[in-house]
């Protein structure tokens, strides 16, 4: 009785999880490279954003800030339903990384804006005191103090955008929760195992991130303190 | 006298906004000049300073730096030859304090890296640092932070040095190190603007002292004769209050 009850079981469901590791190991790497290139492209174009939403002129604020309330504003499912669908980019991966990406910037915009306005207005006077034009006094005294300070803010964004790289599976991303579906109709009573799989490989690289920003943090601050 | 004008304030007036700030101030300065801008808060002293690097604009009137309007010489040209230390000193808190001297000197004078090193390094000795020049601004005390703001200004051989009042953050007992930088300075001929309220140094270095009240320059002259003999009641009441403050100093 019991071993034709195992027979129609043929796999445990942890080893079934097992079995079908390097699956998962795929969807990881795809899930990686989807986040590393969209937080890169982010930052390609969010700290410029964010430069602009601080200094700006009225004309630069008043293109660059409402494209970024409009990113921010819009669900990741439809940004990147447009990207691959209304403005047809291909391969889907290349769509899903630029969908992400920009909204992504969306984000850091502001992570940098914030960062350059905590940073002290005496600091930009000193620096054009000396004779440094605005540009420099920008780029070697502002910049980088706001980047050290916008080291924390990239916990939140790095887990946003890796969480979120699920939703390519819309237009048929295979990253790690697609598989996940995947796997999950061909041994349907493994759910649970399939999920719990990758909610753990979520939470390990989430963790993992988290720290390493934790010790760039560290690593980048300024002896003593900000005075 | 003409060449040895260093700087015309002509009738300036400034605002901000609604609020008239400076109301037709004229004064100048000759080279080696120490003057010290001395009055109640918000009688436009710091205004004033600001004005003459351009930091702020100014509504009407005229400012000219060795017979050249400010307003048609480049603004970074004429910031590096008017050098300017802070109430707050504003060192840049991610560079240590011989970074601090070297930036302006390698972005504005375009010196190569060893040459800016070895003057900011200089420049720190003759401030009392040299020990401290690889120190970052929050591992200095005060009076070290503002002598590296003082030293970072110098390096720049400025025309003329404006203090916007640089002793005014300090602990009392470090007010006596900057004070003793100014005064050295101000024996080596620079020409200095001062804003500040340390009446003792006026005494010892001022050329003039110039009393500010709403906008106004209401009287000008030696140390001795403005704070023994002033002509104008509202100087004399201002240095009666001042008096009754901090004691006869």
């Amino acid at each position: 009785m019991d071993s034709v009850f195992l027979s129609a079981q043929p796999l445990g469901d942890w080893e079934f999880v097992w079995q079908q590791r390097q699956f998962f190991v795929e969807g990881t790497r795809i899930a990686v490279e989807l986040t590393f290139y969209s937080i890169v492209l982010g930052f390609i174009l969010g700290l410029p954003a964010g430069v602009v939403e601080a200094y700006g002129g009225p004309y630069s604020k008043g293109v660059v800030r409402p494209v970024g309330v409009a990113i921010r504003g819009t669900p990741i499912l439809v940004i990147i339903a447009i990207t691959y669908f209304a403005f047809g980019v291909s391969p889907a991966f290349l769509a899903a990384t630029l969908a992400l990406g920009v909204r992504s910037a969306a984000y850091q915009s502001q992570i940098f804006r914030g960062a350059i306005e905590s940073v002290e207005g005496g600091q930009m006077e000193a620096a054009r005191a000396v004779g440094l034009s605005k540009l420099d006094a920008i780029r070697h005294v502002v910049l980088p103090q706001a980047l050290r300070r916008s080291v924390p803010g990239f916990q939140n964004e790095f887990t946003i955008v890796l969480k979120d790289t699920s939703i390519a599976y819309a237009i048929g991303v295979a990253e790690l929760l697609k598989r996940s579906y995947d796997l999950f109709s061909l041994q349907t009573s493994a759910a649970l195992e399939v999920f719990l799989a990758a909610s753990l490989i979520y939470f390990v690289l989430t963790f993992s991130v988290n720290r390493g920003i934790e010790v760039l943090n560290d690593r980048v601050a300024i002896p003593g303190g900000n005075y | 006298m003409a060449e040895n004008r260093l700087l015309d304030v002509v009738d300036v007036h400034q605002s901000y906004g609604e609020e008239r700030v400076l109301e037709g101030i004229s004064f100048e300065m000759d080279r080696q000049d120490v003057k010290v801008l001395v009055g109640p808060s918000g009688s436009g002293k710091s205004t004033m300073l600001r004005c003459i690097n351009r930091l702020t604009d100014i509504d009407e009137g005229e400012i000219a730096l060795d017979g050249e309007s400010i307003y048609d010489m480049n603004q970074n040209d004429l910031r590096r030859q008017v050098g300017m230390v802070f109430q707050d000193f504003n060192l840049f808190a991610h560079l240590t304090a011989l970074e601090n001297v070297t930036l302006g000197l390698k972005r504005v004078r375009d010196m190569s890296e060893p040459d800016a090193v070895e003057k900011a390094a200089r420049q720190l000795e003759s401030v009392g640092l040299r020990e401290q020049a690889n120190s970052y601004p929050a591992e200095l005390s005060g009076g070290q932070k503002q002598r590296v703001g003082i030293a970072r200004a110098l390096a720049m051989d400025p025309k003329l040095m404006l203090f916007d009042e640089p002793t005014s953050a300090l602990d009392p007992e470090l007010i006596g190190e900057v004070l003793e930088v100014m005064r050295d300075l101000a024996e080596e001929g620079m020409t200095m603007l001062v804003v500040t309220h340390e009446m003792g140094f006026a005494r010892q270095a001022a050329t003039d002292v110039l009393f500010l009240e709403d906008g106004e320059l209401v009287e000008q002259g030696p140390p001795d004769q403005l704070f023994e003999a002033p002509e104008q009641d509202r100087t004399r009441d201002f240095l009666g209050r001042l008096t009754s403050l901090h004691g006869d100093q």
